[in-house]
């Protein structure tokens, strides 16, 4: 997709027209199969399936503009993406400095391996009751929930990313007797970008599912705890009112890590 | 250096020279671990002075040893057996700016051609300014394509640019690896020319390792030959021919072609164990 929609800027002429063309071809034939899914669902409320299961299209979106002006759709849309964001930035800076030490301080790495794949391999769901007891039910357990579901993707990654670097780049500076600091700006930190931007498309998806888990578990805000609340009630308006607004946040953090991608992508290891 | 000459006294006294040696090799082995645990033996006692300001071509068979030599020389490997000095001093301590250009290209492969080149100047002696850089790009004939990466070069593309890092580092001792390698023959005779330009003007040792034996006749004032792995010292011929050289005219010289000969000799004796 992304070929087509590039080769529809670079080109020139009749392959240009052709791209741009074939864009807006998706672009519409998109809005049908939307049109098509979501107008089958209200159909299918009104004949076949009760809306108490499956609720319906438009009972959601009178749902949705009645939260927004109440203001509960901002606080707790705003809630969860704030666990989610603080969760990924947390585990980014704790992370990177130990994916770092984990490539530098080999035998240290080799003494922990077995211990951090256990707590890799540990489901992190099943932390969140201990969270709460630790960390109370408000905003900071859910941020420790994001942060533990996404902190072993940037260490892994970062480690992967350094012990694949180039010998023979860091050799070359050793002749040329380049400082440390030197040799981290300008070959190791370059050197990972593309690890980290991997870690951030992975990451946003699993701080959101780490914050929600949380609320899920107990909160006193969020989308999540409005889900939960919801069913509670047989409230499925509710609770797809909810899912709307979470994949909303999860569709919005994939398209800023494309633009972060888009700008660093001048660099792959091959 | 006293201590292997106690360590193996059956070995003949080394050459007394007057002038000190720029870079000094005694009995120098050098092994690398294999996958069956035994170490493979890559250089064997290999002794060689370049006295300063002195170009010496090293060639030899795939293999033998060559690359290696010069890491040594660098001070990225340690040796097994013997030393590598510079100015009489291990080269882990030497003072001079080591320029080693590796037989790979080494670039940085998110950078552009000239922030390429100017990792040279950031580690070397001075700034380069933007007007030094232009002549060094127009140079290296990389006219145009100062911002691209070194995905986009071709191979002899990115040798330049590797030459210019090195040479925007105004290196005191050269250790080249094939240098020229990817180029055709009339760049390679430019940049041939060039390097002998900055040699001559500087005085600087450069040990220089080739597959090309009439560039290595024509560029050295001495000319190594090593064995097939490990590498010993098969040949030391110097290079009398007058300077400075016309590729062209060196050509039909008979001193120029008997060297090539005697080189081409030595290294089809080892063709033939
Ligand atoms: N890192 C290494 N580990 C183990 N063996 C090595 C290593 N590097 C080189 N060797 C071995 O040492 C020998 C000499 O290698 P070297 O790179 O010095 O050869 P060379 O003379 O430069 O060859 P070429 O002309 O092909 O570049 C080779 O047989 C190679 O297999
Ligand atoms: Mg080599």
């Amino acid at each position: 997709m992304s070929a087509i929609i590039q080769s529809g800027q670079a080109g020139i002429g009749l392959a240009g027209l052709v791209g741009r063309r074939v864009r807006l071809g998706l672009i519409r034939d998109r809005i049908l199969l939307f049109a098509v899914l979501v107008g089958g669902w209200e159909v299918l409320s009104h004949t076949v399936v009760d809306p108490l299961w499956i609720s319906r299209p438009s009972l959601i979106a009178e749902r949705l503009v009645a939260l927004a002006a109440s203001g509960e759709l901002w606080r707790n849309t705003q809630r969860t993406l704030l666990e989610a964001v603080l969760g990924l930035a947390l585990a980014f800076a704790v992370g990177v400095p130990l994916g770092i030490a984990m490539a530098r301080y080999k035998y240290g790495h080799a003494v922990a391996e077995p211990f951090i794949m256990a707590l890799h391999s540990l489901p992190r769901v099943a932390l969140a009751p201990l969270f709460i007891i630790w960390f109370g039910i408000d905003l900071f357990s859910k941020v420790m929930m994001a942060f533990s579901t996404v902190l072993f993707i940037f260490m892994l990654n970062v480690h992967e990313g350094l012990k694949t670097i180039d010998r023979d780049l860091l050799d070359l500076l050793r002749t040329m007797r380049a400082p440390r600091l030197y040799v981290t700006r300008k070959v190791l930190l370059p050197w990972i970008v593309p690890w980290l931007i991997a870690s951030l498309k992975i990451g946003v998806g699993l701080a959101l599912i780490g914050a929600v888990v949380g609320e899920l578990i107990g909160s006193s805000a969020g989308l999540g705890w409005y889900i939960e609340k919801s069913a509670g009630r047989l409230d499925t308006t509710g609770v797809f009112a909810g899912l709307v607004l979470l994949m909303g946040i999860a569709v919005a953090g994939n398209l800023v890590v494309a633009r972060i991608e888009r700008r660093f992508s001048s660099w792959r290891p091959s | 250096m006293s201590p292997i000459v106690a360590l193996r006294p059956e070995q003949p006294a080394d050459p007394v020279s007057v002038v000190q040696p720029k870079i000094a090799i005694r009995h120098l082995s050098v092994d690398y671990p294999s996958p069956d645990g035994l170490p493979v033996r890559v250089l064997q006692d290999v002794s060689l002075d370049v006295a300063p300001g002195e170009f010496v071509a090293v060639v030899g068979p795939s293999g033998c040893g060559k690359s290696t030599l010069l890491r040594v020389l660098s001070g990225l490997l340690d040796p097994a057996s013997g030393t590598a000095a510079i100015d009489g001093r291990g080269v882990a301590d030497a003072s001079d700016r080591i320029g080693f250009m590796f037989q790979r290209d080494t670039l940085l492969p998110w950078a552009s051609v000239e922030d390429n080149i100017l990792i040279g100047a950031e580690l070397g002696p001075r700034r380069v300014d933007r007007a030094r850089l232009g002549e060094l790009i127009a140079f290296l004939k990389l006219k145009g394509f100062e911002k691209h990466r070194p995905h986009e070069l071709s191979g002899g593309m990115r040798q330049r640019v590797s030459l210019g890092r090195l040479l925007a580092y105004e290196p005191e001792i050269f250790l080249m690896d094939e240098p020229f390698g990817a180029l055709d023959s009339q760049t390679k005779a430019a940049m041939g020319r060039e390097l002998l330009r900055i040699w001559s003007a500087h005085q600087r040792a450069v040990l220089f390792v080739t597959h090309d034996i009439e560039e290595a006749v024509t560029l050295a004032d001495r000319v190594i030959v090593l064995s097939a792995r490990p590498g010993r010292i098969r040949l030391d011929v110097q290079v009398d021919l007058d300077r400075p050289r016309d590729p062209k005219t060196l050509r039909r010289d008979p001193r120029f072609l008997s060297l090539v000969e005697r080189v081409w000799g030595a290294l089809d004796l080892q063709a033939d164990l």
